[in-house]
């Protein structure tokens, strides 16, 4: 059974999980905004299937008869909204069409692939989760735990990740740095903490690199541009020394 | 070894297994992949290295994608939709009924006791069940049951019972799947359906009587109302169960309370859903048929007795563990 394991403090929205094989994954967990998107792009395509449900079954009425098409169209707009998600998101690639363009997928907890059981409980709340108006309830459940589930999500053991790989790995990396040793030894969650600043230094703006690499005074002995700039020598000696 | 070393030394098979999963991922997925377990678990070593020996986010980030492709594969779930439907409804969905059946008292009298309120309060004052159902549904009412000739005339147009077949399917499964769903705010939503439900019915009972033709209207009702309302209340067990889940945590933490509870209350949702799909059926191919009377009341003892019998006998005995 993987369990969550809460050892190290979260540096981003990595939720690591250790699998039956006994390695440690981590599931890149998508936030309320990006999700938010692909609902919106979902709407879109299920506003315009629907319409254009109608024009083609109000045309099929001339020959099937007022009666026939109207139920139909009933019965499609059943399975339309109930089933819409629950079909996708337990095919193979587990997600609607709304969250495939916005490189996302929904998995259990474990990592696995949906059961039919969990798409539907996690869709079927849906309607508690977008109470009492534009999903308040979903977004407080996300924002109320550590890995962005809804209350269908908790339901359901389930969770939305993106598929290939966290956004913020990325970025374009400084080159041609000194590699500075660190004045002292550090711990691996240390170590990998000042690798993964140095990897992603690249997305930040000057004053977000300079304030964060203001919180370790105590290893750059310095502040502002010149701190920042030991800090991301030492990220490169840690990972080119290793 | 360092980054550069590892990465090289590995890169041929870690080429391979993307290789493999690309082909895993499209249409026409390889009849042979008897290596792909091995090749997964080599994967997995891989990524704990590189994890433990801190070869930086890039590294670790491509073989975590990998092994997280790969898992998705490994462990796909290769039962089909329809494989264990008959055993559900033979035996599985009736043995958690009567496991649980306490949860059906409880949603009979929240859904009794408001309908059999209404109905006796209307005798003394009306407006109450005029000011549940509005101007809009009297006339309805009116107009379906008003006549001595039942609610034939509005099923004389051809394809009229598939319309109405295709109406009940969305109105009533969807109420029942609302029933489910309100289960998640502590079980409040789910009554509050129910509660509403019965008041609902007894308004309309109470002006049918008061004002219209209570012989068609019950010749119209009977011989679905049974499963439709069963459905009804076993939707509401499937609510409860997640409401009462949640508040009964016990030593759980809530959000695994939610879990389970939620894994509990599947039987009785997919249940709900059945009765009600069979209760629309009869509704819209049956109900409005122009037949005697004592036909119709025949065939709506017939669906209660059944109901009774199936809840009562179907599954026997679980075994017990």
């Amino acid at each position: 059974m993987p369990e969550t394991s809460p050892a190290l403090p979260k540096i981003d929205t990595r939720h690591r999980i250790e699998l039956t094989e006994g390695v440690e994954i981590w599931l890149p967990i998508a936030g309320p905004a990006v999700r938010a998107m692909a609902y919106l792009i979902d709407l879109l395509i299920r506003w315009g299937i629907l319409i254009a449900a109608v024009i083609v079954i109000g045309l099929c009425s001339t020959f099937l008869g007022k009666n026939v098409a109207q139920g139909l169209m009933l019965l499609f707009t059943f399975w339309w909204t109930w089933f819409f998600y629950v079909f996708y998101e337990v095919g193979k690639r587990g997600a609607s069409p709304g969250k495939r363009a916005m490189g996302l997928r929904v998995v259990q907890t474990s990592g696995a692939p949906l059961t039919w059981s969990q798409a539907i409980v996690r869709n079927f709340l849906r309607f508690v989760d977008a109470l009492p108006v534009g999903y308040a309830f979903g977004l407080i459940a996300c924002l109320s735990g550590n890995s962005f589930q809804r209350l269908g999500d908790m339901a359901a053991g389930t969770c939305v990740i993106y598929t290939g790989g966290h956004p913020a790995s990325d970025g374009p990396m400084p080159l041609n740095l000194e590699p500075l040793a660190p004045p002292t030894a550090l711990e691996p969650s240390e170590q990998l903490a000042i690798v993964s600043y140095l990897e992603r230094a690249g997305l930040w703006s000057d004053a977000r690199r300079e304030e964060l690499a203001n919180h370790i005074p105590t290893l750059t002995h310095q502040t502002g541009r010149e701190g920042v700039n030991r800090l991301l020598r030492m990220g490169w000696w840690i990972r080119n020394s290793s | 070894m360092n980054r550069q070393t590892f990465e090289s030394l590995h890169e041929e098979r870690w080429k391979a297994f993307e290789a493999m999963l690309d082909e895993l991922d499209g249409k026409n997925p390889p009849e042979q992949s008897a290596q792909f377990p091995a090749m997964f678990r080599q994967v997995c070593s891989d990524l704990s290295l590189a994890q433990q020996r801190m070869y930086g986010l890039r590294l670790c980030e491509r073989l975590n994608a990998m092994v997280i492709r790969g898992h998705k594969h490994l462990y796909r779930s290769s039962a089909r939709l329809g494989e264990g439907v008959l055993r559900f409804i033979a035996v599985d969905f009736p043995r958690a009924f009567r496991k649980d059946i306490k949860l059906f008292w409880i949603n009979c009298v929240f859904f009794l006791v408001p309908l059999a309120g209404i109905i006796i309060g209307s005798q003394f004052e009306p407006r109450w069940s005029h000011a549940l159902l509005g101007t809009e549904q009297m006339a309805q009412l009116q107009d379906m049951y008003g006549s001595d000739s039942p609610i034939k005339h509005l099923r004389d147009e051809f394809g009229s019972n598939f319309m109405m077949f295709a109406f009940y399917i969305m109105n009533n499964i969807g109420i029942d799947f609302r029933i489910f769903a309100g289960g998640i705010l502590f079980g409040v939503g789910t009554l509050f359906f129910i509660i509403f439900n019965g008041l609902f019915f007894g308004a309309a009972t109470a002006y049918i009587h008061e004002a219209a033709n209570p012989e068609s209207f019950y010749g119209f009702i009977c011989g679905h109302a049974s499963v439709e309302i069963m459905g009804m209340l076993v939707a509401g067990m499937a609510g409860l169960h997640i409401g009462l889940g949640l508040l009964h945590s016990g030593r759980r933490g809530r959000k695994q309370a939610l879990l389970d509870a939620a894994k509990r209350s599947l039987p009785f949702l997919y249940g709900a859903a059945l009765l009600t799909f069979l209760a629309a059926i009869i509704e819209g191919f049956w109900s409005a048929q122009p037949v005697a009377a004592p036909i119709k009341y025949a065939v709506a003892t017939f669906w209660f007795v059944a109901l009774v019998a199936y809840f009562t006998f179907a599954g026997g005995q679980a075994d017990e563990a």
